[in-house]
């Protein structure tokens, strides 16, 4: 089998970033559960999730980010995404979820935004 | 019934342990196979060819805990909601377009959570059909009243966007005249999804055509030589016209020699059919190639896996199937040609096509615009060959796969032995195929329909969009 879904885990700062490529999928998606959960547990109350090379994701991928982000809400953190391929943000907007993760154009925006912002969706 | 607290706690708990315990078990299989000297996995011990069970946004969204009602009402708030009603045949009906139907449904319903699609089924009336719960109405195909009813029904309802599957057989009347009823009485936004284009129609065909696209807001084609068609022979309006592929299980790629361990057929060449059977696959022309193949490949086993169509059935009964049977008993291939007979779930589906080392479509009509079973085969990643139908032509272009003639015993044996005999230019289609069946995934194809639907709405509210641009198929071609 092809390896589908490569992860890096970093920090900047006190964010944690999730440098993700391939595909996030229901094959893969329990591989970043559980880099989203460590990042978490390891204090990263604040993650960047990168999908710049991202090729696909699904509703599983999808579901695998909500469910990060009621983990990091829960320690007053939130979740934002990175992402410049136009068929995975079609995919945020066409859900809206875009109205919950906010997303940037590069991993060191996002990370100065939630440095500034700190917690930004979820009161 | 609401749920207490405490049943919503225990609810999330029994979720959260039933999550852990996948998890769990995923890495012990991870640890073991490390143990024991394997690479990440050993697909020869580790791969099943099943699709995993997903674990989906909706799922996650409604398994909020209580203390997470804000967030919950947060994502709920911002989630886009569109609420689809699906007119077609439906399963537990057997065919391709009720299939289809249901696989679109889901599809949607993963991206939607706060939204509940329903289906308008459409059914013979001395059917009897146990329909799931998305059923709210039923149009019983030769009964005209049930086709106003049905449009009344989807009017007084809150359904945002109607999407009728169309092929001139499912509905009633001359060439299934009968669904103009329907379309002029509904006053929602409708896209229509085109399982046949005619190169050929007939007058009344050419008609119920026109009539749909005028009447409607988007037609739906799954090539782009559907869409050339409709637009130089039917004069539709090109800017009502958008394409947007066959939709294919979300399936990883595997070794055809690690599944077929599986199904034990491991010292088996494997080229296989599937899909309802009737005359017009020409798998007659398949098994006189086989007694060719079998002369160079003493193995080959040639797969024909599905039952006979029921409306075949009903007026001809199994007289294809029994003439296939008393070829391949003529041809001395009873131990190289096994026929399947039955429905197969898509898990076993999908596992015999990864078993597969050459796909074949050997049908005979070349109007053919569109085939589930070909679609299905490009998502497993399979080397195929098949007769130049419309479809096949299209999706198999740029070295996704082998043409040959019509009704060519011949030119079936020759492509298939060429494919046998080079291992790597079998990778080399399959690896095409597979990249092909990626971006046509039921997921990314689910999303198009989506976006399709934002833009019928804008037609029906006069806020036409300049032009529907044609979507995954158009943007596979552009990639490549």
């Amino acid at each position: 089998m092809e390896m589908d879904l490569q992860i890096e885990v970093r920090r900047q700062k006190d964010v944690a970033v999730i440098i993700l490529k391939g595909e996030v999928d229901a094959y893969t998606c329990a591989r970043l559960r559980e880099a989203m959960i460590e990042a978490i547990e390891d204090g990263g109350a604040n993650l960047v999730v990168d999908m710049k090379n991202v090729e696909y994701i699904d509703s599983s991928g999808l579901g695998t980010l909500v469910g990060g982000l009621k983990r990091v809400s829960e320690r007053q953190g939130t979740i934002a995404v990175v992402c410049t391929n136009p068929q995975i943000r079609k995919v945020f907007d066409i859900t809206g979820l875009v109205k919950v993760f906010p997303i940037y154009g590069s991993e060191d925006d996002a990370v100065k935004a939630l440095d500034t912002q700190g917690k930004t969706v979820v009161s | 019934m609401a749920r207490t607290p405490r049943q919503a706690n225990l609810q999330s708990e029994i979720h959260n342990l039933q999550l852990g315990l996948k998890s769990s078990i995923t890495i012990i299989e991870g640890v073991m196979s490390r143990k024991n000297g394997q690479k990440d996995a050993d697909p020869a011990t580790a791969y099943t060819a099943d699709i995993p069970e997903e674990y989906v946004l909706s799922e996650e969204v409604r398994w909020l805990r209580t203390e997470d009602l804000n967030l919950f009402r947060y994502i709920r708030d911002a989630m886009n909601k569109i609420q689809v009603a699906f007119v077609s045949t439906y399963p537990p009906t057997e065919c391709g377009i009720a299939t289809f139907t249901k696989d679109l449904l889901m599809s949607i319903a993963k991206y939607t959570p706060f939204s509940r699609p329903i289906v308008v089924a459409v059914r013979g009336a001395e059917e009897i059909e146990p329909y799931d719960r998305s059923v709210k109405q039923q149009i019983y195909r030769n009964d005209r009243q049930s086709y106003l009813n049905a449009a009344d029904f989807l009017n007084a309802s809150d359904v945002d966007v109607v999407n009728i599957q169309h092929e001139y057989g499912i509905y009633g009347g001359e060439d299934g005249e009968y669904v103009l009823d329907f379309v002029a009485r509904l006053k929602k936004p409708v896209a229509v999804t085109l399982h046949t284009v005619l190169m050929e129609p007939s007058k009344n065909q050419k008609r119920i055509m026109q009539e749909l696209g005028k009447l409607t807001d988007v037609l739906v084609v799954m090539v782009r030589t559907g869409r050339q068609i409709l637009l130089d022979r039917y004069g539709i309006d090109p800017t009502k016209v958008t394409v947007i592929a066959h939709g294919v299980p979300n399936v990883h790629r595997a070794s055809a020699s690690v599944v077929k361990r599986a199904l034990a057929i491991q010292d088996r060449k494997v080229i296989s059919t599937f899909g309802l059977i009737n005359r017009g696959k020409g798998i007659e022309y398949a098994i006189e190639a086989m007694a060719e193949v079998k002369r160079k490949y003493p193995n080959v086993l040639y797969l024909v896996l599905g039952e006979t169509h029921p409306g075949v059935r009903a007026y001809e009964g199994e007289s294809y199937r029994n003439h296939l049977l008393d070829l391949v008993a003529k041809l001395d291939l009873t131990h190289h040609v096994r026929f399947n007979n039955r429905f197969l779930a898509l898990n076993e589906l999908v596992r015999y096509l990864c078993a597969t080392d050459v796909y074949l479509t050997p049908y005979l009509n070349k109007d053919q615009i569109v085939s589930g079973t070909l679609a299905y085969a490009l998502g497993c990643g399979r080397a195929i060959v098949s007769t130049p139908y419309l479809y096949a032509e299209e999706v198999l272009g740029d070295g996704r796969g082998v043409l040959v003639d019509f009704r060519s015993a011949d030119a079936i044996a020759k492509s298939l032995i060429e494919l046998l005999d080079n291992p790597q230019v079998r990778e080399k289609y399959e690896t095409a195929a597979y990249r092909y069946g990626r971006r046509t995934a039921w997921f990314n194809v689910a999303v198009d329909y989506l976006d399709m639907y934002r833009k019928a709405q804008l037609r029906r509210e006069g806020r036409t969009p300049t032009k529907i641009v044609p979507q995954a198929r158009e943007e596979v071609g552009a990639r490549e």
